[in-house]
């Protein structure tokens, strides 16, 4: 709970099913079970916000082992 | 010349005294007219029968020396047995320092010595071992120190199986000793890969399927492409050095590794070890998609999910994606619900208590008791006012029965009984107040169970009106700038509203 850094999304969602959990079952203390909530928004944004954030791109990576752009032939597929 | 000369020979006139070895000898592969040439002396030394002599003559007088007679038969098979194919078990197979395989070659009453040559043998898709039955494909050959025949295969086959398909089954054998294919080696894919990479060549239509599919499900895939051969020379060795490169870029969550279907041929590469090995070495997740119905290829049995086509893998790699996307959204509504419902359980509870009658109208804890002991004690003064009126009524009935009845005779009666009746109202009245006093500590017991203050402990405030005679409970039940006082748990605000803000719909557990 202290730890407000996000590792990856295996650790957020974890994190929010424990905190689910924790609410779910509990007869918890108003205030923690707010400041669970929030926590619970934060993880669920954070998960929310990496799925939106990877770029559509596409990438060759070459014999040099250098990244370059597709071949529009491969772009324009769809 | 033919075999039966050579076999016909009369063994019984080996020892002819004339027969000219040594000049026969020395003229070892000797041309027709030479040994034409000794026939007269065989028949001059009449050592036998004219008539057998001259039958047998042009025979007799070819008398060979081993070499030479190993010369002949080495010219003969090689010349006769070009190209043969031989079908027979393995037996005795045994590699040489010069790389050779040596063998022998048997069916189940003869055999024949083999060899292939380290320059063939490299290009079997088997490895040659006793007791398999094959077809060989080779020349005859002599060996003439020896005086021995083999056979030199250019080819072996495996007779049954297909040669790529026992090379296929001796290295599946061999890895999953080694443990390659245990499901414990499996890694699960990752939920939402930021890369995805995909090793294959830029020429299929299994790059295209991929990409296809992707951008149908996964519109911000990001798909890092290694172009390599798929098939022929050199393709194995492609694609594990693709496998490699596509695992050293950073963000590379997951690879996708294959081909469109086709032939086992066309699928070689990926039954090679060396494919195996970089499958089994790769730091991130592989999915193989070697395109084919029936056969499965060892780099399906070594990656961590097969899929039947690069299509298919691809879908694979989306719905670990959708999975994820459903578990963070059925969370969200999970962690939303159990919070609404738990703020609204405690909000029920405070509200309940402070609408109970008792509470209202008279703000805070002390207003509350007050109020409670107020009515109780009003409760107690009209018990002990009516108990009185009783008794001043029964008084002014002795005053009345005084005047009708001899007072001096019953003055000491009635002050008697007076005096019992005072005593009897004061225990009355003496048990009523304890019982009075026991209802209000009892009801001022259950008053602390309920009491918001509890709930106020929790860190929960309850919010007035400035004059103190309603609740706040929304936020447009006051305007900027009006007073308000909070009670917490310990001591009470004044306060005065700066500024309104409605809680966002998402959050808002009330909504």
């Amino acid at each position: 709970m202290t730890d407000t850094s996000i590792k990856d999304f295996e650790a957020a969602i974890a994190e929010l099913e424990s905190i689910v959990k924790k609410l779910e079952e509990g007869d918890l203390p108003l205030e923690q079970s707010l400041v669970l909530y929030e926590r619970g928004v934060q993880l669920s944004r954070f998960c929310h916000a990496r799925l939106e954030e990877a770029e559509r791109r596409i990438e060759v990576l070459n014999e040099r082992n250098e990244l370059r752009a597709a071949p529009a032939s491969l772009g324009d597929a769809d | 010349m033919s075999t039966d000369d050579l076999f016909d020979l009369p063994f019984e006139e080996d020892d002819d005294p004339a027969q000219p070895t040594a000049a026969n000898e020395a003229e070892t592969t000797s041309s027709r007219p030479a040994q034409a040439d000794a026939l007269p002396d065989i028949e001059a030394s009449g050592a036998i029968g004219a008539a057998a002599a001259r039958a047998r003559a042009p025979i007799e007088r070819r008398i060979l020396t081993v070499t030479e007679l190993t010369v002949r038969v080495r010219d003969l098979l090689e010349t006769e047995f070009l190209e043969v194919w031989v079908e027979g078990e393995l037996s005795n197979c045994r590699v040489w320092n010069t790389g050779h395989l040596y063998f022998t070659l048997k069916d189940s009453a003869t055999q024949i010595r083999a060899v292939i040559f380290r320059s063939a043998l490299r290009y079997l898709r088997f490895k040659p071992a006793d007791g398999l039955r094959v077809v060989a494909r080779g020349r005859l050959s002599v060996y003439e120190p020896k005086g021995e025949y083999q056979l030199v295969c250019e080819h072996l086959e495996p007779q049954g199986l297909g040669a790529l398909q026992l090379a296929v089954d001796q290295l599946k054998q061999r890895l999953q000793r080694e443990g390659l294919f245990d499901q414990a080696r499996k890694r699960p894919l990752p939920s939402l890969p930021r890369k995805i990479g995909v090793v294959t060549s830029l020429d299929g239509a299994a790059i295209h399927d991929i990409v296809k599919v992707l951008r149908r499900r996964y519109a911000n895939a990001h798909v890092i492409v290694r172009p390599t051969r798929v098939q022929g020379e050199g393709a194995a060795g492609d694609v594990a050095r693709g496998l490699r490169a596509i695992g050293r870029v950073p963000g590379v969550d997951v690879v996708i590794v294959g081909r469109g279907g086709g032939s086992i041929e066309d699928l070689w590469a990926f039954n090679e070890e060396i494919v195996a090995r970089a499958i089994a070495l790769s730091p991130i997740p592989v999915i193989s998609a070697v395109g084919h119905e029936s056969d499965v290829t060892i780099a399906d049995l070594v990656a961590d999910l097969r899929a039947p086509t690069p299509s298919a893998a691809a879908e694979l790699v989306v719905s670990a994606k959708d999975d994820f996307c459903s578990r963070i959204d059925r969370l969200h509504d999970r962690l939303r619900s159990a919070t609404r419902a738990r703020v609204q359980g405690l909000s029920r509870r405070v509200h309940a208590i402070a609408g109970r009658p008792a509470f209202s109208g008279f703000p805070g804890r002390v207003a509350m008791r007050g109020r409670h002991a107020a009515e109780l004690t009003h409760t107690a003064s009209r018990l002990i006012g009516s108990v009185l009126a009783v008794r001043d009524r029964r008084l002014q009935q002795l005053e009345r029965q005084l005047v009708t009845f001899d007072v001096g005779r019953r003055l000491a009666a009635i002050r008697t009984r007076l005096v019992g009746a005072d005593g009897r109202l004061r225990g009355a009245m003496t048990r009523r107040q304890h019982r009075a006093a026991a209802h209000l500590s009892n009801r001022v017991g259950r008053l602390e169970t309920l009491s918001p203050l509890s709930v106020l402990a929790r860190g929960y405030a309850v919010c007035w009106t400035g004059d103190r005679t309603r609740l706040v409970r929304a936020a447009s039940d006051v305007a900027v700038g009006d007073p308000v006082k909070v009670t917490l748990a310990h001591g009470e605000l004044g306060c005065e509203v700066r500024a309104i803000e409605k809680l966002s719909a998402e959050e808002q557990p009330d909504s």
